[in-house]
């Protein structure tokens, strides 16, 4: 806890010692716009949190200046009062804009926010004022924000940096960070794992709306004292706002501090200095901090401090015990084990459920088809999956087995078919809905969210699941699967047959009524093969069904009760393991006509 | 309906220059997936050095003066893609520094560009600027004319280099598989490098063609900037040939707005059919693929 704190109270300290002891208008100007920005910073950064880069938050600084100077002209309203208004519509324009783009991948959504403030500008350019002063309403200082005293707007301003802070650290700690930071890293798995994407990015993107507006007010009353629309509509406030937030850490809560601190005074002196001669002086600091930023530290310097602190620290402290080793490892604790406000009980979405005799079937596949394009992938697949069974599937490369796992997760929509779960159609649930209702499965491919810990990475499946207590949960499985000793490591620190387990610790921590493993043995030597299905058998409760796909047909068949045979997308074999290993379709499937021809002949 | 076709008509016109813009920030796309935010600042630059040919003493024509602008900028571009954009190539973990580094880029044009000349908007008026023939009610405006057959041009010979030479080929082999292309032997650093210089002239030529009919300032690429963008969109993300047709639709849209509503918003009909595009068609209007060609 008090790892948290030491940043408020160096904050708050360099802030008002400042703020007493500068007394030139120029320098009080220069503390209140580095505050100005850092807030504007923390609340673009908050998209940042879900790797979502937005070049449109000039619109919410509009609406907010805008706002609070409308309300302000035609109704005598209180700047205050404006600014919930401003923020409130901030927030509705953010829903607006981020609905339809969410659902795209990649930076679709970083096209689609260049045109909002432009489209904003324009309009209200032309129908409405291109500048608004904002009136003078000396008669009333808290009411109507408006100091006497250039320093209470720092103290304003300090108390706005902090609330957006807070906000900002209360994501970090709890759900709502681990679900961004989960779409960050790897949006596909986030769903597969229960994270609903689309909600969390509009719940960020209406916060970070809404601290943009907010930060409008500020700004316009500290400092510019008229609104005008190409001011504080323009690309300008993007481009600072990027530059503050990349430059100190993107996505974390103290970047857009220390980048306000480095960035705005050095733009604002050397303005004051060479201004005058060098029109563009301010602008081409930012720029080059972005391009210095881009080629050198792409995450920003607070990322690339602790790296070099970390350096430090087993350069110059040889001996375990040294001070300098002692405090350097002090700055660079090992990453913040999860809050314990993760912790707080919920209800579980799903009761719990027992297998009863002459139950439905958990899976039923029924005539499911699906093409891309001219290639039909599957066609008419039809099987069951009873309660507590392991079915097999195999076929040659190309057979349409990871499609049809795809589809029963969601990832891939059917042409034809229909899909049951537990009796319940599930063809228009979407993908974290279904993980919920208790299907899990692992990847072909092993995918992860690259810079969290093997730990966190089970948490936001837990989170996903609503388990009820995700971190303890989580922590328990890794136990049991042996990833106890890296669990606050780095992913990438992990073997191939570590991110298996690690995969399957995720798959298991919902304790699903069905999971579905990809080809799990693939890239695994023989003694970690013969474990494997050990480990799966130990995890699961005795109801769950288990769908396998494997090409090793000679671990399966033990495994597997029943297997089901596809070859080009059809159902070519399907029964007892043995059966179909015999079956002289699925031997021409993986052998060729040719060499059941020469089978024959001898 | 005439008046509908007065403004149809220079909305083709302009289309073409817009396809040309688009054509270069498509086809960079294409090759290699970055999204170049400073695309429309190569064409301020392109505008200035025009202007700069034109009325620095030489008084050279602004359509005579192409084949250098293509060549300087060509050169241009692989420099900048040699010093810059290939060190955030490849980082597939995330495009933000891409984003930074060419909106990074931009800005200092735009500011440099600033400091050595003001912010006064320059104008080049060669003896056709302001004149025009008639055909029937509607007006054609000659540098608008010139600089539509210009685009149609430089299509042709964009198509022949895509698909006669060698390096043309390279080019479209790695926009379609850029894995598969390092397989069969394509250098793709070079690739690329080259197909950032012909992407940037490509811009910078359709800049040129700009410059008669539009005044220029150092903030100027900041207007073009969503057109090409909507117009690449519009023809699918990644697609030339797509991006052109975007461009002429852009520029069509643009312009027959302006029945309706004042010319001075014609942009907000833009900006909104970028939006809508992205909403409804994310893969632009021509479906899925994305290919150079």
């Amino acid at each position: 806890m008090t790892r948290r704190l030491i940043p408020f109270v160096v904050l708050v300290a360099a802030v008002a010692l400042l703020n007493g002891w500068l007394y030139q208008r120029f320098h009080v100007r220069v503390l209140t716009l580095a505050v100005v920005w850092a807030l504007a910073g923390v609340a673009w950064n908050l998209m940042a949190k879900a790797g979502q880069i937005s070049l449109g938050h000039s619109a919410f600084v509009g609406i907010g200046a805008y706002g609070f100077t409308v309300l302000l002209r035609e109704g005598g309203m209180s700047p205050w009062t404006g600014m919930a208004i401003g923020m409130g519509a901030a927030a509705v324009v953010a829903f607006v804009i981020g609905l339809p783009t969410f659902r795209l991948k990649g930076f679709y959504f970083t096209l689609a926010t260049i045109s909002f403030p432009l489209i904003l500008e324009l309009l209200v350019s032309h129908y409405g004022e291109p500048e608004l002063t904002v009136p003078f309403h000396p008669e009333n200082q808290w009411k109507f924000m408006e100091f006497s005293n250039a320093h209470t707007y720092v103290w304003v301003g300090l108390g706005m940096l902090i609330v957006a802070l807070l906000i900002s650290e209360l994501i970090d700690v709890t759900s709502f960070g681990f679900a961004l930071r989960a779409i960050r890293d790897n949006e596909v798995l986030a769903r597969a794992v229960g994270i609903r994407t689309v909600a969390w990015k509009s719940a960020a993107f209406m916060i970070s709306a809404a601290l943009s507006a907010a930060m409008a007010v500020l700004w316009v009353k500290a400092v510019l004292r008229v609104t005008v629309a190409e001011e504080v509509f323009g690309i300008t406030v993007v481009i600072v706002m990027l530059s503050v937030a990349f430059v100190g850490g993107v996505g974390m809560t103290w970047g857009p501090v220390v980048g306000a601190a480095f960035l705005i005074p050095l733009a604002m002196f050397l303005d004051d200095s060479i201004g005058e001669a060098v029109p563009g002086a301010q602008e081409l600091v930012y720029a080059a901090a972005l391009v210095l930023v881009a080629l050198l530290i792409p995450r920003g310097i607070l990322p690339a401090a602790g790296r070099g602190c970390r350096w430090l620290a087993t350069r110059l402290g040889s001996t375990p015990g040294s001070p300098v080793r002692q405090s350097l490892q002090r700055v660079v604790a090992p990453p913040p084990r999860p809050s314990p406000l993760l912790s707080v009980p919920r209800r579980p979405r799903r009761p719990a459920v027992l297998p009863q005799a002459g139950e439905a079937p958990v899976l039923e596949v029924d005539s499911v088809a699906k093409s891309f394009g001219a290639n039909r992938v599957l066609s008419d697949v039809s099987f069951t999956v009873a309660a507590g069974t392991r079915v097999g599937i195999i076929g040659p490369n190309g057979a349409g087995k990871t499609t049809l796992f795809n589809i029963m997760t969601a990832h891939l929509r059917a042409d034809a078919g229909r899909i049951r779960f537990k009796s319940i159609p599930i063809d228009r649930i979407r993908a974290p809905r279904r993980y919920e209702l208790g299907i899990s499965r692992t990847f072909q491919v092993p995918q992860g969210f690259g810079l969290m810990s093997p730990l966190d990475n089970v948490v936001v499946a837990a989170i996903g699941a609503s388990v009820r207590h995700p971190v303890d949960a989580s922590m328990a499985m890794l136990e049991r699967v042996g990833l106890t000793s890296k669990a606050l490591g780095q992913l990438s620190a992990l073997t191939v047959a570590e991110t298996k387990s690690l995969e399957l610790a995720r798959a298991m921590v919902s304790e699903p009524e069905l999971l579905l493993l990809d080809e799990p043995l693939a890239g695994l030597n023989e003694a970690e093969r013969d474990r494997f299905f050990g480990i799966v058998d130990d995890l699961v409760a005795p109801h769950t069904a288990i769908v396998v796909i494997e090409h090793s047909v000679r671990s399966l068949v033990r495994y597997a009760e029943s297997v089901v045979a596809l070859d080009e997308g059809r159902i070519i074999a399907h029964g007892s393991p043995d059966d179909v290993v015999s079956d002289p379709r699925v031997i021409e499937a993986y052998l060729g006509s040719k060499w059941m021809e020469r089978a024959r002949d001898q | 309906m005439t008046e509908f076709l007065q403004f149809l008509v220079p909305g083709i016109l302009i289309g073409g220059v817009y396809a040309l813009l688009a054509s270069g920030l498509g086809l960079i796309f294409g090759v290699m997936r970055v999204v170049n935010f400073a695309q429309a600042d190569f064409m301020m630059l392109a505008m200035y050095l025009s202007w700069a040919l034109f009325a620095g003493g030489i008084g050279m024509d602004p359509f005579l003066a192409m084949p250098g602008i293509f060549a300087v900028f060509l050169l241009l571009g692989m420099a900048i893609h040699w010093l810059f954009i290939r060190f955030v190539i490849g980082r597939h973990e995330n495009h933000d520094a891409q984003v930074i580094l060419t909106i990074g880029l931009g800005l200092i044009f735009q500011n440099l560009i600033l400091i050595r000349y003001s912010s006064e908007p320059r104008v080049v008026a060669p003896s056709y600027a302001n004149t025009g023939d008639f055909i029937g009610d509607i007006f054609i405006s000659r540098a608008r004319l010139y600089a539509f057959l210009l685009s149609l041009l430089v299509a042709a010979l964009l198509f022949l280099f895509l698909n006669r030479t060698g390096t043309g080929r390279a080019i479209r082999a790695a926009s379609e598989n850029w894995e598969a292309a390092t397989y069969m032997g394509i250098n793709i650093d070079r690739t690329n490098r080259i197909a950032f210089g012909v992407g940037v002239a490509l811009t910078a030529v359709g800049g040129a063609a700009l410059v008669t009919f539009q005044s220029i300032t150092p903030f100027v690429g900041l207007r073009f900037v969503v057109v090409m963008f909507a117009a690449v969109v519009l023809g699918g993300l990644g697609s030339v040939s797509g991006a052109f047709v975007g461009g002429v639709l852009i520029g069509i849209i643009q312009s027959v707005s302006q029945v309706w509503t004042s010319a001075a918003v014609k942009n907000v009909w833009v900006f909104a059919l970028f939006l809508l595009i992205l909403y409804v068609r994310p893969n632009g209007l021509f479906g899925k693929v994305q290919r150079a060609i």
